[in-house]
């Protein structure tokens, strides 16, 4: 009754990306030479997944070969992972056409050490595909591994040194593995020449007056604090916001890298680009949900917050975010990463961000304007106030008013006051401040001072008595919260920085103390 | 030359059965139908009663006829058996008969799947 078949069984190996951990695949394809011919995948594979079967039979057929008339079973184990997107349409076709015999095994080098990705397309081309940066970073764990990734999003992984091969169609991979036409691996591009500059886009020095709040933006750009902007329409808040990123220091190799990983694994990389070497700037409308904010998906992605990390979150109009979004904010802001839970999982996603908002002082926006008059009532305002709750305005270090500036220092026939800083020379100050913060952190994974934890806090900064003093009575007369203490202390290390000095002085807290929020 | 596929398939399952009892099995209804479906044979071989589907089609220029008999098809087999059987409890199993023909209505291919369902 039962007769031995000799099915040709292959494994191909990808691999999977939960949150932002990379777990290896076996992608086993079986096709068997008895049983009634079908084309089916197991191992929890998502509808994107299943899809495959008609992409990949249509890829295979149009690319020249032929889709064996046979019972091809695909499993991707481990069985008990969930997977999802289309980067299996690789490995699967590879592995039909070395099951089926159509690609000799033998021509193929080392398949244990081969990794295959990428979402086909119907005519045989590599479409681009999330998350190659993961896969590179993984490959790289293991000696002598080569991966095989669409070409469009090939050079996301050139700044990984291991050999990449960019493929462009199905029927190319095949001719790379029978020599007839052998691919070229992109050369490896070190981290550090992808980081040059690049020239700002707004200057500090195009803003008039407003010389307080540019102050305060150079404290946050350097100390990465959060920093909130408060003033009538108008004034300039959205245009401080705006030049923020053209003083923010260049990413270090290990930040890009951070950041690019989070970007490959949305899907936000533009096709072609390697790596992201700007500090993200991030301004989500006002509509935002809490789930575009802080992440969320049945597969979890990442959100707003991460997206902007090791960058700026930009919330302009702060009041008018629904409360829920504004609130989950607040662990994030603490502790600099997000964890999301799911039925399918929990995943956790860095988010260390600078927080940049802006706010009006009432509806109407003109209460304590020096001419003209609020129109809202008591009740409005004292309303309009509350849909910030305090434990955020407790998180925000840098309270800014951003006043109404005199007409005449608009005045268009006045040159650029020759006194205004520039963007450059912000930057420059900012750098200098990173710098004196990364020598400090050495060896942590503490980038800035805003990152630093209370005992921290305890070891880094050193507080002249003076200081000390100062701060207490300080912290008596306003009923200080121990948050606020601590934050006061590290924005006040922020600007001792800027100031070169290696301990805190009275001039630096009692500077780090305008900028606390008084009301 | 084109054939309505109604006289294809009459042909089809002619030549299926001349294939079973060369095969050596022995034929026991050929289309038993009623108002839901159809079984195209029924065959028996060392006591087990074998529901065959069989399905022709002129060249493999429009697909194979393997790719015809689907999920739903075979569970349309599978239910027509059941009423067969009555409840009886008989070793049995569905198989499907792919058959190619020429242009010129010879037989190019056969193929007998076992056990499909």
């Amino acid at each position: 009754m039962y007769t031995i078949r000799n099915n040709m069984l292959t494994k191909i190996r990808s691999t999977a990306n939960i949150g932002l951990t990379t777990i290896p695949i076996d992608v086993e394809v079986d096709v068997a030479t008895a049983g009634f011919p079908g084309f089916t995948i197991v191992g929890l594979a998502s509808k994107a997944v299943e899809e495959a079967r008609e992409r990949v039979k249509t890829a295979i057929i149009n690319s020249g070969f032929d889709f064996p008339p046979k019972k091809i079973t695909v499993n991707l184990a481990p069985a008990d992972i969930p997977k999802d997107g289309a980067a299996y349409d690789l490995p699967i076709a590879v592995g039909i056409l070395i099951a089926s015999e159509q690609l000799p095994e033998n021509t193929v080098f080392d398949l244990k050490k081969q990794f295959f990705y990428g979402e086909l397309s119907l005519d045989g081309t590599l479409r681009p595909t999330k998350g190659v940066l993961l896969l590179a970073l993984f490959a790289k764990k293991i000696t002598g591994s080569q991966i095989f990734v669409p070409e469009f999003s090939a050079n996301e992984a050139s700044v990984v040194n291991i050999p990449v091969y960019p493929v462009l169609t199905l029927h190319r991979i095949i001719q790379h593995f029978t020599k007839t036409k052998p691919l070229n691996p992109l050369t490896y591009i070190s981290v550090k020449d992808e980081l040059d500059m690049e020239p700002p886009e707004f200057d500090l020095s195009e803003i008039a007056g407003q010389e307080q709040a540019k102050r305060a933006i150079i404290i946050a750009a350097s100390g990465g604090h959060n920093m909130l902007m408060f003033g009538p329409p108008g004034t300039g808040k959205t245009m401080l916001a705006r030049a923020l990123p053209g003083i923010l220091p260049p990413l270090n190799e290990q930040e890009a890298l951070e950041v690019t990983r989070i970007y490959s694994i949305s899907g936000l990389l533009p096709p072609g680009a390697s790596l992201i070497t700007k500090r993200p700037f991030r301004a989500p409308h006002h509509g935002v949900s809490t789930v575009g904010l802080i992440g969320g998906g049945s597969n979890p992605m990442p959100g707003e917050v991460s997206l902007a990390h090791l960058g700026v979150l930009f919330l302009d109009e702060m009041p008018e975010f629904p409360r829920s979004a504004l609130e989950s904010l607040r662990q994030p802001m603490e502790d600099g990463d997000v964890e999301i839970v799911r039925v399918a999982g929990h995943v956790k996603y860095p988010a260390s961000f600078t927080l940049l908002a802006a706010i009006n002082p009432c509806p109407c926006g003109y209460l304590g304007h020096p001419k003209r008059a609020c129109t809202c009532s008591e009740r409005q305002i004292a309303k309009y106030r509350h849909r910030i709750s305090g434990p955020i305005l407790d998180r925000i270090d840098l309270h800014v008013s951003v006043s109404v500036i005199a007409v005449e220092k608009l005045s268009l026939s006045l040159k650029n006051n020759p006194n205004a800083i520039t963007s450059k020379q912000a930057k420059a100050m900012v750098v200098t401040a990173r710098d004196i913060q990364t020598k400090r952190f050495a060896g942590t994974n503490i980038y800035t001072n805003s990152q630093m934890k209370n005992k921290d806090v305890k070891k880094f900064c050193m507080l002249t008595p003076e200081s000390e003093n100062i701060l207490k009575l300080a912290s008596d007369t306003y009923n200080f919260s121990a948050r606020s203490y601590i934050r006061m202390i590290k924005v006040a290390r922020t600007i001792a920085d800027l100031d070169h000095k290696k301990d805190i002085l009275p001039n630096h807290i009692a500077e780090s103390l305008q900028y606390k929020q008084m009301v | 030359m084109k054939l309505f596929n109604t006289v294809t398939g009459k042909k089809g399952e002619e030549i299926a059965s001349e294939f079973l009892k060369n095969k050596g099995y022995e034929i026991v209804e050929r289309n038993w139908r009623n108002k839901f479906g159809e079984i195209d044979i029924i065959a028996k071989k060392d006591n087990v009663l074998v529901f065959v589907e069989v399905k022709t089609k002129i060249g493999e220029l429009y697909g194979l006829p393997e790719e015809m008999v689907g999920r739903g098809k075979l569970q349309k087999v599978r239910n027509m058996a059941t009423v067969y059987l009555k409840g009886k409890e008989i070793s049995c199993r569905i198989d499907v008969i792919a058959i190619v023909l020429a242009d010129n209505g010879s037989v190019s291919r056969i193929n007998h799947y076992e056990n499909v369902y």
